[in-house]
């Protein structure tokens, strides 16, 4: 067993292990160290109290399909855990069967088909996650419409033709005004509610296209695009069709120390090389002047650089770049920092997506628990 | 992918065919006559041909004829 | 699946010499003593039957195990690993994915205390209660903040 001696390491060396180093060209100090026997005399044992006490969530922003918020005292493994979750393993619904009886479109049926699966789709949310549920392919022997219910596949279909519009000037060159329904749009597909789909799915709560301009094809007079769809839920593992978030990333919170002054015209420069609002310029105060050692002496009054708000930069690294700042500025992020964004495609608001997430993990382990008991049985 | 195998025409074959593809295909008759629409190459327009007709176009004479797409649901996973 | 070129049991094969690799904690044993044959546990009758994913593998012992899962990938492999590194009697604690294209997750555990499956079993509880302080704290946070924004959702 590890000595129990429970020696706590400084606020500054606290601050140097959770800082990854960025430099010119390497970046340094990248694995996490928290863990038993590594820092003799130190305990880092798994207390889920500690882990409460030091975890923390700071919301930026939120809205239904951007939710952008930190996770601040979680390790990279459990942050990366819940983005992959995020983008594979939570189920949408996507349309998954296409039944054409007619397509005489210059857009092939499979490449048609393709493009319909990945239209995003919105409809009443007690419907999609509570009253569907998963669809499972019959095997091959079987009736392939056997295992099709009200409360596992939604019926859509789009019956659209390109006509001649006869109101249209005989020089016409624009196809939107000499034909009728020369553009198939997102919005041209019809939701047929079969069952108790009625019931769920009505008026608002409709299944609908998140964005009903989306352009699936164009047509010219005599074509004509007649076909059913079957929607299923799926997850992102399958097909990135059921993925839930047009994406969700993190990035680690940037750090940028100065540790010697940089005044006048250097500071403008180095304002510069960041993105705006990263690096602020105030006067050197007679309080900094007095510190001795700063490097502040004789410079009374002049612009120094100030870190004003460091999450906005994007660390390009152009500061390293200049002779001039050499040795005066370090960069790195916090390595226990996460600045998540979740954009969701509409079927799921972004912070219910997140909450969905840690869910789906604490799930996956409960399931896991049992089988290892069952596993030693 | 069309989900059905592809089924030779014959007047016996036809008959149990189109009783099993029934429900799905929405049924597609064997036609004795062999009456068929085929669409003109040149002008774009309807050519009804029967059996041991001529090959060619009555509205412009044009001789390349193309056959229509088929009555035959086809099936497509989205993917 | 691509076709398996070894036997499943060929277990010696799988381990390296206990003489090459650097001292450990665990005891020494003569190989054909505490060999265990891999547990595969029938297929318990749950509500749904679930196939049994889990499975020790062959060659493990009471304190040096190693564990194959199925269908769990990097998401779980690495938030585990993690969690069971922060038990103190877990000497080693690793995961590999033996080929990309399985969808098959082995971990290794050796402890200096206890029995590998418990520092398993406490790995899986632990990440629990991390994914439960999570959920609570993001919650009550989500909260407050459309409260101070105004928003209503």
């Amino acid at each position: 067993m590890a000595p129990s001696r429970h020696a706590a390491p400084s606020a500054e060396e606290h601050l140097r292990r959770n800082t990854v180093g960025i430099n010119k060209e390497t970046v340094t100090n990248v694995s996490s160290t928290d863990f038993p026997g590594h820092f003799p005399g130190e305990d880092h044992a798994f207390s889920i109290e500690q882990f409460q006490s030091a975890f923390s969530i700071q919301f930026h922003r939120n809205e239904a399909n951007d939710a952008s918020f930190s996770l601040i005292g979680i390790d990279a493994s459990l942050a990366n855990a819940f983005r992959r979750i995020l983008i594979a393993e939570i189920p949408t619904l996507a349309i998954e069967d296409v039944f054409i009886e007619n397509n005489t479109s210059v857009i092939q049926d499979e490449v048609l088909a393709h493009r319909l699966g990945l239209i995003p789709f919105n409809g009443g949310r007690e419907g999609i996650h509570n009253f569907l549920k998963w669809y499972k392919k019959p095997e091959a022997g079987e009736d392939p419409y056997a295992n099709s219910f009200d409360w596992n596949t939604v019926r859509l279909e789009l019956n659209i033709t390109c006509t001649v519009n006869p109101d249209a000037a005989p020089t016409e060159n624009d196809p939107l005004k000499a034909y009728n329904h020369a553009h198939v749009y997102a919005r041209d597909i019809v939701f047929v509610p079969t069952g108790r789909q009625a019931e769920h799915f009505d008026g608002e709560n409709a299944i609908r296209p998140v964005n009903p301009d989306i352009l699936i094809a164009k047509l010219r007079p005599k074509q004509t695009i007649n076909l059913a769809m079957h929607m299923h839920k799926g997850i992102g593992a399958d097909h990135s069709k059921f993925s839930p978030v047009a994406t969700a990333s993190y990035r680690l919170l940037p750090l940028i120390h100065i540790t010697r002054p940089i005044l006048g015209a250097d500071a403008k420069k180095f304002q510069k090389c960041f993105p705006e609002g990263v690096i602020g310029l105030e006067t050197v105060t007679r309080e900094d002047v007095s510190k001795p050692g700063s490097g502040y002496e004789g410079h009374l009054g002049e612009l120094k650089a100030v870190v004003k708000d460091s999450m906005k930069d994007t660390v390009s690294r152009e500061a390293l770049r200049h002779a001039e700042f050499e040795g005066k500025v370090k960069l790195g992020r916090r390595r226990d920092h996460f600045i998540f964004s979740i954009e969701s495609t509409g079927q799921w608001d972004s912070d219910e997506l997140f909450l969905e997430s840690v869910k789906h993990l604490k799930l996956k382990c409960k399931k896991l628990e049992q089988q290892v008991i069952n596993m030693v049985q | 992918m069309p989900r059905e195998e592809y089924q030779v025409p014959t007047t016996s074959g036809g008959a149990s065919a189109g009783a099993m593809t029934r429900g799905a295909t929405g049924g597609e008759r064997h036609d004795s006559r062999a009456v068929m629409t085929y669409i003109c190459g040149d002008c774009g327009g309807n050519v009804t041909l029967s059996k041991d007709a001529l090959v060619a176009c009555p509205h412009c004479a044009g001789r390349v004829l193309y056959k229509e797409r088929t009555k035959r649901m086809v099936q497509f996973e989205a993917r | 699946m691509p076709g398996r070129t070894k036997a499943q049991d060929d277990a010696s094969s799988h381990d390296a010499d206990m003489q090459d690799v650097p001292p450990s904690a665990q005891e020494e044993i003569s190989q054909d003593a505490e060999m265990r044959e891999d547990a595969e546990a029938e297929e318990e009758e749950e509500e749904e039957i679930e196939t049994q994913r889990v499975r020790i593998l062959p060659g493990s012992t009471d304190t040096a195990a190693s564990f194959e899962f199925t269908d769990e990938g990097h998401t779980l492999g690495n938030a585990l690993r993690y969690i069971i590194m922060k038990n103190p009697d877990v000497e080693f604690c690793a995961y590999s994915i033996p080929h990309p294209s399985e969808p098959k997750m082995n971990i290794r555990i050796q402890t200096y205390d206890g029995t590998a499956v418990n520092a398993l079993k406490k790995g899986l509880s632990d990440l629990q209660d991390v994914c439960d302080v999570v959920a609570e704290k993001f919650w009550s946070e989500r909260q407050s903040f459309n409260a101070e924004q105004g928003i209503e959702r």
